[in-house]
């Protein structure tokens, strides 16, 4: 957890904004220590975390949370985290041992047009069980709102599935984890192409602009346009897509960042220390 | 232009309100809402990228029982297994039937968000079909309509937009809250009139209209290059006064080669030196080569 980007985003553990709808994107860039930092955050406000981890494996990301001060596995053994193994998951469909194992939530490995109706079947029945506080046994401890979590949903395109697809996946998300269950769901979306090339990889293109139009708020990292350079690894583009108290309707801000060992720091922009 | 459209759009029309990713026309929606509604019309929002809740947040009043929101947001492709209304039910009858049962038999405004939502799961000429029979239909006084511009082919969003009486495309302006549309009106005669507006939404979503972008801003910002003189507020002095441009004129610059100086060089006074050279008997001064002496 960042406590710099808290500060840019006005928020705390303690008090979020719920019914929010993340949107974390990168272009010729890696976006991917703020899903850490979202995973982080949300763990320690308390909130029922579902995190559909598509790139890495469970260790890969319990070894950074460790370094952002957090237990994953401790997450996971009290029934706060689900967290989904895509690697491991799909391997039980490509390569079948046993055929029970298999998770029906990876359906689409199979066949790419039935689209990612089963994998929201595993989202909701993962999130709106316990919200409901149906199951609040044997001491169980209770948590507080849903919380979706992806990394990434590119690599979705990448399996077969069509932008449609993929966006339908997201809106039903939307639906449940934001608009029923009052939760937040934050997603990262991976981009290599220019940005005014229409044609090539149009694919993740259109997905952004598509989560663009449903995200209430966009974190985009780029890489500096001047190049590689050592005390500054980017820039983040924030915007808020919608009213935040009195302010317009739609704000952006850009900040620039570097990643440290176990943290980042957010600037404005030519105020790094290195500049200064 | 944006204020006439605000105020009464005339029955039969289908408005569009174009987007883009960098600003959402969501909130001009909602302005078209609060003003039907403010008309005292009923309006029916079928809306697809957006729930209920969020819909009305900011819509107040006595004038919200007016509003009927048919969710298509929860489940708009039945996957679950109370679908309220999906987006295969997007035609005529069934549109019909919802507008009807509700609205008394006095023709209703119906709000669609989106029509992106739609297009991306039916197909583009059924959608061009349903919304031209609903503009001609009798439940229907007039049509708005959500359209994402950079999701589609151009192609689509042309086709959807010939239907439209009007076409207001939005992008985020120069400052702050505001916006720029483009709008394009299409009258009943068959003329078409474009203009260009910079507006901002307040807090009660009512739209102020800033200025005309074509045709007065210009004429605004000549003055303010007129007032603005960059030598008002220097601490010293860049201006002449008419005897001191007199001594300035008067004064000779020391490299100027006036008359006067070039006589005093020509004509040389007496006193001056002269060098007068008579060949010494020892002088070897061959003719041919009067570089001899030289050690080359």
């Amino acid at each position: 957890m960042y406590t710099e980007l808290n500060s840019i985003l006005n928020t705390t553990p303690d008090s979020f904004t719920q019914g929010g709808f993340i949107l974390v994107s990168d272009r010729h860039s890696d976006a991917s220590f703020l899903i850490h930092h979202f995973l982080s955050f949300y763990l320690r406000a308390r909130c029922r975390v579902c995190f559909l981890g598509l790139v890495q494996s469970f260790s890969h990301y319990s070894a950074i949370s460790q370094r952002l001060g957090v237990s994953l596995a401790q997450a996971k053994e009290k029934g706060q985290l689900i967290f989904f193994e895509g690697l491991k998951e799909s391997l039980s469909v490509l390569i079948p041992q046993e055929a029970s194992t298999a998770s029906q939530a990876v359906d689409f490995l199979r066949d790419p047009t039935v689209g990612l109706r089963s994998l929201y079947e595993f989202v909701r029945s993962s999130l709106s069980s316990f919200g409901g506080g149906e199951e609040v046994t044997d001491g169980a401890e209770e948590w507080g709102s849903p919380v979706l979590l992806v990394d990434d949903l590119s690599v979705l395109l990448s399996l077969g599935l069509s932008v449609g697809a993929v966006l339908d996946f997201t809106h039903y998300c939307r639906a449940t984890v934001c608009s029923q269950l009052q939760g937040n769901m934050v997603m990262l979306v991976r981009c290599d192409g220019q940005e005014e090339e229409d044609s090539g990889d149009e694919g993740s293109e259109r997905l952004l602009k598509g989560l663009t139009h449903q995200c209430s708020l966009s974190l985009h990292v780029q890489g500096l346009p001047t190049g590689y350079c050592r005390d500054i690894h980017g820039q983040v583009e924030v915007c808020w897509r919608r009213r935040q108290g009195d302010g317009p309707h739609t704000q952006k801000k850009l900040f620039q960042y570097k990643v440290h060992d176990k943290g980042a720091s957010f600037f404005a922009r030519g105020t790094s220390s290195a500049v200064l | 232009m944006l204020s006439d459209l605000l105020q009464a759009t005339d029955a039969g029309g289908l408005l569009i309100i174009q987007d883009f990713a960098s600003y959402s026309g969501r909130h001009l929606l909602k302005s078209f809402i609060n003003a039907a509604l403010n008309r005292e019309e009923a309006v029916h929002v079928f809306g697809f990228e957006i729930s209920e809740a969020e819909l009305k947040d900011g819509l107040k009043g006595p004038n919200l029982q007016r509003l009927h929101f048919h969710d298509a947001f929860t489940d708009p492709l039945g996957w679950t297994d109370r679908p309220a209304f999906t987006v295969y039910q997007f035609n005529l009858e069934k549109l019909t039937h919802l507008v009807e049962q509700t609205s008394h038999h006095k023709p209703a405004t119906v709000v669609i968000d989106s029509l992106s939502w739609i297009l991306s799961h039916v197909s583009p000429p059924v959608v061009c079909k349903t919304l031209q029979q609903l503009k001609k239909g009798r439940a229907v006084r007039s049509v708005i309509g959500l359209l994402h511009a950079d999701m589609h082919h151009i192609g689509t969003v042309g086709s959807v937009c010939h239907l439209a009486t009007s076409v207001i495309m939005v992008a985020p302006g120069m400052k702050g809250d505001e916006a720029v549309a483009k709008i394009t009106k299409r009258s009943k005669s068959g003329k078409v009139m474009q203009d260009e507006e910079v507006f901002s939404i307040k807090e009660d979503l009512t739209v102020m209209v800033q200025n005309k972008l074509n045709q007065t801003g210009p004429k605004q910002t000549d003055p303010e290059e007129q007032e603005s003189d960059p030598a008002a507020n220097l601490t010293f002095n860049l201006r002449l006064s008419d005897t001191e441009r007199e001594a300035k004129e008067k004064l000779a610059l020391p490299f100027v080669f006036s008359k006067e100086k070039k006589t005093a060089l020509l004509h040389s006074g007496p006193g001056s030196g002269r060098i007068l050279y008579e060949p010494d008997a020892n002088d070897d001064y061959d003719q041919e080569d009067p570089d001899d002496d030289l050690d080359v």
